[in-house]
């Protein structure tokens, strides 16, 4: 009972060609439409060997109307259908949607908040600052704040409205939304559709962090890479800054096992083979297909709204320990990225304009400079990218780029990705004092449960400088700053 | 462990496998099922003072196990209950109807050992192996 084995391997001998020093292809074999195509350095291909993220790579090849490669980026591993880190793009007429392409965590994704205060400033206050943001963002299982009760109603207009719910109610500002992918709103979403067992999961989930890898983080910046980017994004060195990573909470979790009981169906009915049953889909044309975008929007709306509600909190923790308000601290968005998403864009294939189904599964978007969905502020540099690391090192900002549209579907990679399992990082915090090593470090930590921290120590993920090196490498990503840990509240 | 059968965890780079076997298919649901509670609750004690009727169908009985522990584990999350018993009254190929019962969540009795989102469809195995029953499913933490 309980003793954990290493899973039973399945066809491990994908074929795998280096195209250069970041670049990997699964050439086109049996079921697949196309080929695969991974971004890794030659260490990470290494690692991804030992593992099923490659196959994963290749079932998603074998979707109707795929169009370009199956891709993953270079925080690519196993995850379930889909790899983590895999982007998919489907035609609109021959394609299909696959809410496992999407995940359960809809719309899981980082805002990062930027200050006009300087980290040495609040390092005497960290303390209080830190329990401040453990009292006020609720994390944990169970954890909600007393003061924000929904009727059933209500949470139906958050469905709808998303962010700007939120900033209605009095949590933010207006000028937040600008700097919001989508600007904190999915447009075509249809709370009718989404079931009252996702409300009940959802409600009191509202503005909670969760738990696992999800983390509320003050930060400072360590380094900055390019510094004109860094100056339009208001960042410069020794700053303070703030990285919210939630999502829709069990309202998303709900919406996908919901849709995919229904895409299992569709799948049987309009005669989709699939390599695993979590890739069930639907034609993109189809009536089931148009449901679960519009529930997805509802869950992807939601989780813009949670992240906007904990923003709001975070404000109000700065102001009770420093004594002043948001406008003072300057305490503002500088963007918030979805990662777990399927998203209606246009994008040229072979010189034409073509309508597609993207979707990206632990990836973030990353559209270039001049791009009209990127935020008029950021119009000269392209979109920020937001990728956390984990809690020992760093995180990066990056811009999106030209590169990323012309490749990649205007994506790039959402974080480090994980190398240990929960059970391997578990034994290998065994008999340390993580919370007391971090410490050390310079970096609190308040978690409500220890064995979170245990399974999100730093070991257990890719060094993420190495993972946005092969993004810089690519040229699916431009790196403008490095982000330092110094508090850090998990659930 | 149980009388019926044996359950075991598989280690997964995100999230975690439960594999389970059992003499007959409806021990083999009984065995997941306490195999899922043991991932979320670890040995945590409970008693069966609460009761849900609940009939379940699915597209096969692969599909079938999905939706009963994905069941289990929203009948615990939404009613903070750490599950105690599992009978099942009528087991067809797509269809079932059983009976979980729990206790309500006591800090002070219960621990949290995992929060799970959903148990998956991803490389899904449920076949009668050597006159005896197997299943294998993901969970995403």
């Amino acid at each position: 009972m309980g003793v954990f084995q290493q899973p039973p391997k399945e066809n491990m001998t994908i074929k795998v060609q280096q195209i250069d020093s970041c670049r990997w292809r699964i050439p086109r074999e049996g079921a697949m439409r196309t080929e695969g195509l991974v971004f890794a350095s030659a260490a990470m291909m290494e690692e991804l060997r030992r593992e099923q993220a490659l196959e994963q790579v290749r079932n998603v090849a074998t979707l109707p109307g795929i169009v370009g490669p199956s891709m993953a980026m270079p925080d690519i591993h196993w995850g379930y259908g889909f790899p983590i880190g895999g982007v998919a793009a489907f035609d609109a007429d021959e394609g299909v949607v696959s809410p496992g392409g999407v995940g359960y965590d809809i719309n899981c994704g980082v805002r990062l908040l930027r200050s006009d205060l300087h980290a040495a400033e609040i390092r005497p206050v960290l303390d209080r600052l830190a329990d401040a943001l453990f009292r006020n963002v609720p994390s944990g299982v169970g954890s909600h704040r007393r003061d924000l009760k929904l009727s059933l109603a209500e949470t139906r207009k958050v469905l709808k409205q998303g962010a700007a719910w939120a900033v209605k109610q009095g949590f933010g500002e207006a000028a937040d939304l600008d700097h919001i992918e989508a600007q904190g709103t999915i447009p075509g979403a249809d709370p009718e559709l989404v079931s009252e067992r996702a409300l009940e999961r959802g409600h009191d989930q509202l503005g909670t962090l969760g738990s696992g890898n999800h983390f509320l983080e003050i930060q400072q910046v360590e380094a900055i890479y390019d510094e004109a980017a860094a100056q339009v994004l208001g960042l410069f060195p020794g700053q303070l800054t703030v990285s919210i990573h939630t999502g829709s909470r069990g309202l998303g979790y709900q919406v996908c096992d919901d849709s995919l009981r229904v895409m299992l169906k569709a799948s049987r009915k309009y005669g989709i083979e699939l390599a695993d049953k979590q890739l069930c889909c639907a034609p993109l044309t189809s009536p089931e297909a148009r449901d679960y975008l519009a529930a997805m929007a509802g869950a992807a709306n939601f989780a813009f709204a949670n992240r906007q509600l904990i923003t709001a909190w975070v404000r109000e923790s700065f102001e009770q320990v420093l004594g002043r308000g948001p406008a003072d601290l300057g305490l503002s968005v500088i963007y918030d990225v979805c990662h777990n998403i399927a998203k209606w864009e246009t994008h040229e294939i072979d010189g034409k304009m073509r309508r597609l189904c993207v979707h990206r599964k632990g990836a973030t978007r990353a559209f270039p400079p001049g791009h009209p969905e990127t935020p008029a502020a950021y119009r000269t540099i392209g979109q920020p990218v937001l990728i956390p690391g984990d809690m020992g090192r760093y995180s990066y900002v990056l811009v999106g780029t030209e590169g990323a549209m012309r490749e990649t579907f205007g994506s790039t990679c959402h974080g480090a990705g994980r190398v240990l399992s929960r059970h391997a990082a578990m034994k290998k915090a065994r008999g340390h004092d993580v919370i007391g090593e971090l410490a050390r470090k310079g970096i609190l930590v308040r978690a409500a449960g220890r064995a979170t921290v245990a399974e999100e120590i730093p070991e257990a993920y890719k060094d993420v400088a190495e993972v946005v090196k092969v993004v810089e490498e690519a040229g699916i990503g431009r790196i403008v700053a490095r982000l330092r840990p110094m508090a850090v509240i998990k659930g | 462990m149980t009388d019926g059968g044996h359950f075991r965890l598989l280690a997964h780079t995100a999230d975690i496998g439960l594999e389970a076997t059992a003499p007959s298919r409806e021990e083999l649901f009984v065995v997941a099922a306490r195999g899922l509670t043991f991932l979320l609750f670890g040995k945590s004690p409970a008693i069966a003072s609460i009761c849900r009727t609940v009939t379940l169908d699915a597209g096969d009985s692969a599909e079938l196990l999905v939706t009963w522990l994905n069941e289990i584990l929203v009948f615990s999350e939404t009613a903070q209950v750490v599950p105690a018993a599992f009978l099942i009254s009528d087991l067809q190929n797509c269809r079932l109807t059983a009976t979980l019962a729990g206790e309500p969540f006591d800090p002070s009795r219960h621990v949290v050992e995992r929060t799970a989102k959903a148990v998956t469809y991803h490389q899904l195995v449920v076949e009668e192996r050597h006159s005896e029953w197997y299943a294998r499913v993901y969970i995403d933490l």
